[in-house]
């Protein structure tokens, strides 16, 4: 019964995507069920799928897309948010533009099932703590794609620390970050993609991978 | 013979006196001459007398009217933020509100935003070193600066939804291309170079390549040679080997590539085009000097037999580089024989 949103998910339709939820609703199918068997599951798919060597970036954009037009559907703005693993508060730092992996790492968590908050590109280390503060998150996550953001980067836990967040683990991603390792650029961990980043988020937040 | 001559006989596959090398300094020029960076990127004059100094300081072989890739969006509408030691960043996009692309004005070159400071800087530069070095002026590739207007999610959400869209917009991007390259042809550029790195088979594959960037960079590069340019360069980030051979589709003389491009890959795809790389620019920063010696001798020597090289970095060489780093690959290209 969910193959058919799983299908329309994978091919990136979002029309479809939204009919079959829709379907799904009237069937009397729980919310929550049509995240984890359809949402998760697509974007589980599409993660056996993307190895370093094959990506295709406007796939996982498209089922991307789709996913997150199913959430706004099953909890539109007003209804109770739903029952999330974990928070996880992102951005790409001040002086760095590039912000399509942050917004392809944002899309994949959302589908499956984190509470996102985006600080936006070109944003401040101090507001990205800001937001750490406020949001309670399990990790925040940097997008780093040009070098001259890295001091920025090697601040980034101690300035934590400094406010009483060094348990809030740090992960890293992006093409200038990624070529680094944790312990110079002073993170937890460096992602390799954006389902490198999930793996280990999946893993501190206690997600069993079947 | 001098730089310029050196480098056309390099894209004519003649045989120089030695491989040119022009080393992608373009904020760099800001740092070594004690410049703030946000000052350069906005100053014409300022722009030329730092590039003028890093000629004279690196002995290299072309010379950069370059700003950032944000010169043609913000002469369009969108706002940037500028800072004192970084290249500015877009803050809106023109087009990522709504607005009609159709409301939009074709940017005046000799107006609008930074491109006259960016034209007087061709105009000091060519003044300068006349007909002895080559130089480059650069306008964003057509896909490049139709993300640059919408944002580039946008744009390509755009390209599969809504594809006729998408190529109205590419249509003025081209518009926009053309007419800055011809003004820079006619303030004394020997050639704009084209700056694609949206176009990297990073971001879409190359099918999409084919069917949308190509016809465009086409016209570009079109426009460009009966403006009189000196050769057309393309300079496109990242693993482009799986697009190289459509580049002659596109009238390219000269072919960026990237650190992570295989030079016997790249040699095989462009038989007949000159290419200029391929030293990772993070090893400017982080490398020693002998290091970048010894890669630079690899690059001269793979190339010996065939010609058609000019030895460079693979993309921008980092504004925080260590000059000792670029030195050591002119140095490279200087001593071979
Ligand atoms: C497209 C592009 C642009 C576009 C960006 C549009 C946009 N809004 O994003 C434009 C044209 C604006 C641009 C401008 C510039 N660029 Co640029 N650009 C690129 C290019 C070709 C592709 C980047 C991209 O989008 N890739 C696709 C995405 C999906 O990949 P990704 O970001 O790596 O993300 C994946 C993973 O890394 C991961 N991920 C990413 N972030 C995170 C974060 C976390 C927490 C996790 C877990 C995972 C994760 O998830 C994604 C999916 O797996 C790269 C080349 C490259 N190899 O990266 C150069 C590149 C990044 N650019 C570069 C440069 C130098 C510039 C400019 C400075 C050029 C100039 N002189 O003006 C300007 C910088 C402007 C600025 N202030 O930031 C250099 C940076 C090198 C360096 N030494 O710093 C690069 C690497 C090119 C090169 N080979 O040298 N660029």
């Amino acid at each position: 019964m969910m193959d058919l949103l799983v299908k329309a998910l994978l091919d990136g339709d979002q029309a479809q995507a939204i009919i079959e939820v829709r379907k799904l609703r009237e069937a009397g199918v729980q919310r929550r069920q049509i995240i984890t068997g359809g949402v998760e599951a697509a974007m589980t798919q599409l993660d056996a799928k993307c190895t370093v060597e094959q990506f295709n970036l406007l796939e996982i954009m498209l089922c991307g897309r789709a996913a997150t037009g199913v959430m706004k559907v099953l909890y539109p703005l007003g209804a109770l948010p739903p029952q999330t693993k974990a928070a996880v508060v992102i951005g790409t730092l001040e002086g760095d533009v590039h912000d399509l992996g942050k917004n392809i790492f944002k899309m994949v968590l959302t589908a499956k099932g984190y509470r996102v908050v985006d600080c936006g590109k070109d944003c401040s280390l101090e507001r990205l703590i800001d937001a750490v503060e406020q949001e309670a998150p399990v990790a925040a996550g940097i997008s780093g794609l040009i070098t001259t953001i890295i001091p920025q980067v090697l601040q980034m836990k101690d300035k934590m620390a400094e406010r009483g967040l060094g348990h809030i683990k740090v992960i890293a991603g992006g093409a200038a970050l990624k070529q680094a390792t944790a312990e110079s650029l002073k993170v937890d961990f460096i992602a390799q993609s954006a389902f490198d980043g999930l793996h280990y988020l999946d893993q501190i937040v206690g997600v069993r991978h079947e | 013979m001098n730089s310029l001559e050196r480098i056309k006989a390099a894209l004519n596959f003649k045989q120089p006196d030695r491989v040119p090398v022009i080393a992608q300094v373009f904020g760099h020029a800001a740092i070594l001459a004690g410049v703030a960076l946000g000052d350069y990127a906005r100053n014409g004059e300022l722009l030329a007398r730092c590039q003028l100094q890093a000629l004279q300081f690196y002995g290299y072989d072309a010379v950069f009217a370059l700003m950032d890739a944000n010169v043609e969006t913000e002469a369009t509408g969108s706002i940037l933020t500028y800072r004192t030691d970084q290249y500015p960043v877009v803050k809106s996009y023109v087009l990522a509100d709504g607005t009609d692309l159709n409301t939009l004005l074709l940017p005046n070159p000799w107006q609008a935003g930074r491109m006259p400071e960016l034209l007087k800087a061709v105009r000091i530069l060519r003044q300068e070193v006349g007909d002895s070095v080559l130089v480059v002026g650069c306008v964003l590739g057509p896909m490049t600066l139709a993300t640059q207007l919408l944002g580039i999610e946008a744009a390509l959400y755009l390209a599969i939804d809504e594809p006729e869209q998408f190529a109205h917009l590419l249509g003025f991007a081209t518009k926009i291309a053309v007419r800055f390259g011809v003004a820079q042809i006619e303030a004394g550029a020997h050639l704009p170079m084209v700056f694609e790195p949206s176009a990297s088979p990073d971001v879409i594959p190359a099918p999409f390549y084919r069917e949308f960037v190509l016809p465009s960079l086409n016209q570009v590069f079109t426009a460009f040679k009966q403006a009189g340019s000196a050769a057309n360069w393309l300079h496109t980030a990242g693993p482009v080997t799986p697009i190289l051979h459509l580049y002659p589709q596109a009238r390219v003389d000269l072919a960026n590539i990237d650190f992570c491009v295989d030079p016997l890959d790249a040699m095989q795809a462009l038989p007949q085009t000159c290419l200029n790389g391929n030293i990772k620019p993070l090893a400017y920063i982080e490398a020693a000097p002998e290091e970048i010696a010894a890669e630079s001798s690899r690059l001269l020597k793979l190339f010996a037999n065939r010609g058609g090289f000019i030895l460079s970095s693979g993309y921008e060489i980092p504004p925080e580089s260590k000059p000792e780093n670029i030195a050591a690959m002119v140095t490279a290209a200087r001593q071979e024989k």
